[in-house]
């Protein structure tokens, strides 16, 4: 095997000291600044409950105390550390949650441009895709073509760019009709 | 990073940060503020034990004997997570110098770390002082080859971090040192499929450093299966990585793996230009040691591949840069490769005084009285023309088990 491939143990990165000693302030600081941001990533994109997302992100502000020599983008790290908790969160409970890909959701076409949405609510028991979708998957779609809401009222809504809310919506969809693709595909195996 | 944009952004943008979290979420103020002053408090806390505890554990270390070590568990000033800090840094200086006193060290620091109060930190944070001290434990075990003991001592330390989900980042620390075990037993496939998780644990974090280790561990499995470009690819994805971080180690190896992958894919241009980039960080850093055994590994691939004039460049190189280095085992070592290419090439003259400047050398350096007479029994199988490269591989072998078991009884 090529001789530097696993030879190196996992060390714990060097620590460098904080640029000054310890101020109970500055710490105050990072909590407030931070800790809604980190229970609002575990709600609106996990649908983690807001009082078990109040508790993950005192955890997550925890622990970064005893790595805070070593971080060196703290941001970075908290909203990396909220969004691992939460989807072990709902591994521990026997669901999977996952961020979306944005780049495969940016080779799906906006669904305006698509007779896809035309075709789905007259193709397929729409209730019974959604269920069957994370919650908040479902409930951006629920939203969004049962509610009427708009692209930028939805941006708003959850805190996110159009743009990116845009692309969103098209995954939804792709997932929507991957469930139901795979309903049809079970109902033809069951005929 | 594979973050989601907005996430990304949320990371990069105070303005988005604010708008997210704004008039979203209902809170308990008080409660709130209760979890504040525990989050300040305990902050002010480590920082007062880390500047109350300066060096203790040297200290302790220092001034007991080392069959006494395990006592120290019960000295008030080591149990604390300053002393726990500490420990960790020793286990990490002694791995590769003194593994056995390391091993000492991180099973005081379990010991510790498992019998504290639960009242002394929060739950969270306790279970990471036991997480680290079963991952340094672990890490010791396998670098002693008591790899099963490793398997546990991780498992341990998974456990401990199990309730907690917010300590992703320990777990996947953890779980990297098992995932080498892993990999040292031969379990190629367990072992890839967590360096994966791991490396998308720590990019998201923005571990950088750790992301390149585990993906580095990552290539190397893939290497082992036989799956060369796959791995090739991982190794340069890394490549930015170790540049952005400005580690030329790490560049360096890289180079040097990806060469070997060229070697595989029949690129020997490329391989070529790979171990000459490797050598050059080597040489930029220093470590002459490792820019020979970047020519002698880059030089014996390249040959049995049949490149044999760039091979043999490749192990004069590295002979040269052994001798330079002092290494003269290794350089005697290179020699010997060096006199099985020529002999199988019908270069006996060569050959032959080759061999014999190898015994000059290890002679005038005082070496093991059994290598040398290998290699004079070498030089005069040569003289009657009875030597084939396979000969030369054996002496090679008997020099370098001899070197071998000198290691085994000094450790």
């Amino acid at each position: 095997m090529a001789p530097e491939a696993m030879d190196d143990a996992p060390e714990d990165v060097r620590t460098i000291p904080l640029p000054c000693r310890v101020d109970e302030n500055v710490f105050a600081r990072i909590y407030e600044e931070n800790c809604g941001v980190l229970v609002s990533v575990a709600v609106r994109k996990f649908q983690v409950p807001a009082g078990d997302a109040e508790a993950l992100a005192h955890d997550v502000l925890l622990s970064y105390l005893r790595r805070a020599d070593e971080i060196r983008d703290l941001h970075h790290w908290l909203i990396g550390a909220i969004c691992n908790a939460s989807r072990y969160y709902w591994r521990q409970r026997g669901r999977n949650v996952e961020q979306l890909d944005t780049d495969v959701a940016a080779a799906r076409p906006d669904p305006r441009s698509s007779n896809v949405l035309t075709d789905l609510p007259n193709s397929i028991a729409l209730e019974e895709v959604l269920e069957r979708m994370p919650p908040r998957w479902a409930r951006i779609l629920r939203l969004r073509y049962l509610e009427g809401y708009a692209i930028k009222e939805l941006a708003e809504l959850e805190g996110v760019t159009s743009k990116y809310m845009q692309k969103l919506v098209a995954k939804c969809i792709q997932r929507a009709q991957e469930i139901f693709n795979g309903m049809r595909d079970k109902k033809d195996r069951d005929q | 990073m594979t973050h989601s944009d907005d996430v990304d952004h949320l990371a990069e943008c105070s303005a988005c940060r604010q708008r997210f979290a704004a008039n979203v979420v209902p809170f308990d103020p008080a409660a709130r503020r209760n979890r504040e002053r525990e989050f300040t408090s305990l902050a002010g806390k480590l920082e007062r034990e880390r500047d109350d505890s300066s060096d203790v554990v040297a200290r302790y270390l220092r001034d007991t004997p080392t069959e006494e070590w395990s006592r120290l568990a019960e000295m008030p000033d080591l149990r604390n997570n300053a002393a726990l800090e500490q420990m960790s840094e020793e286990v990490r200086r002694r791995l590769h110098r003194k593994p056995r006193e390391a091993l000492a060290i991180a099973n005081l620091s379990a010991s510790i770390a498992e019998s504290l109060a639960p009242s002394q930190y929060p739950s969270v944070v306790l279970a990471q002082l036991r997480g680290t001290a079963w991952k340094d434990r672990a890490s010791t075990l396998r670098y002693l080859a008591r790899y099963d003991e490793a398997l546990e001592a991780a498992e341990r330390g998974e456990e401990a971090l199990a309730p907690f989900a917010a300590l992703e980042h320990d777990r996947a620390v953890i779980r990297l040192v098992k995932a080498i075990t892993l990999g040292q037993l031969e379990r190629f496939e367990e072992a890839r499929a967590i360096f994966s998780e791991c490396r998308q644990v720590f990019q998201e974090y923005g571990d950088t450093k750790r992301y390149v280790q585990a993906g580095m561990a990552e290539a190397g499995s893939l290497y082992e299966a036989d799956r060369i470009d796959d791995s090739r690819t991982l190794w340069l994805d890394l490549l930015p990585h170790a540049i952005a971080e400005g580690d030329v180690e790490t560049q360096a190896r890289i180079h040097n793996n990806v060469g070997y992958c060229e070697i595989r894919r029949d690129e020997f241009g490329s391989a070529n230009i790979h171990f000459s980039e490797a050598v050059a960080g080597f040489t930029d850093l220093g470590y002459t040691s490792e820019v020979a055994r970047t020519e002698r590994g880059a030089g014996l691939v390249l040959i049995a591949r049949g490149q044999i004039t760039s091979g043999f460049a490749r192990l004069r190189d590295a002979r040269r840069a052994f001798t330079v280095a002092g290494m003269t085992e290794d350089a005697g070592l290179c020699g010997l490769n060096i006199a099985a290419v020529l002999i199988e090439r019908g270069d006996r003259n060569a050959a032959r005084a080759i061999a014999q400047d190898v015994i000059d050398e290890f002679t005038a350096a005082g070496m093991n009285e059994r290598a040398i007479s290998a290699v004079i029994a070498l030089r005069d199988a040569i003289d009657v023309d009875d030597a084939t490269a396979e000969t030369v591989n054996t002496v090679h072998a008997v020099v370098e088990s001899l070197r071998e078991s000198v290691y085994d009884a000094a450790n």
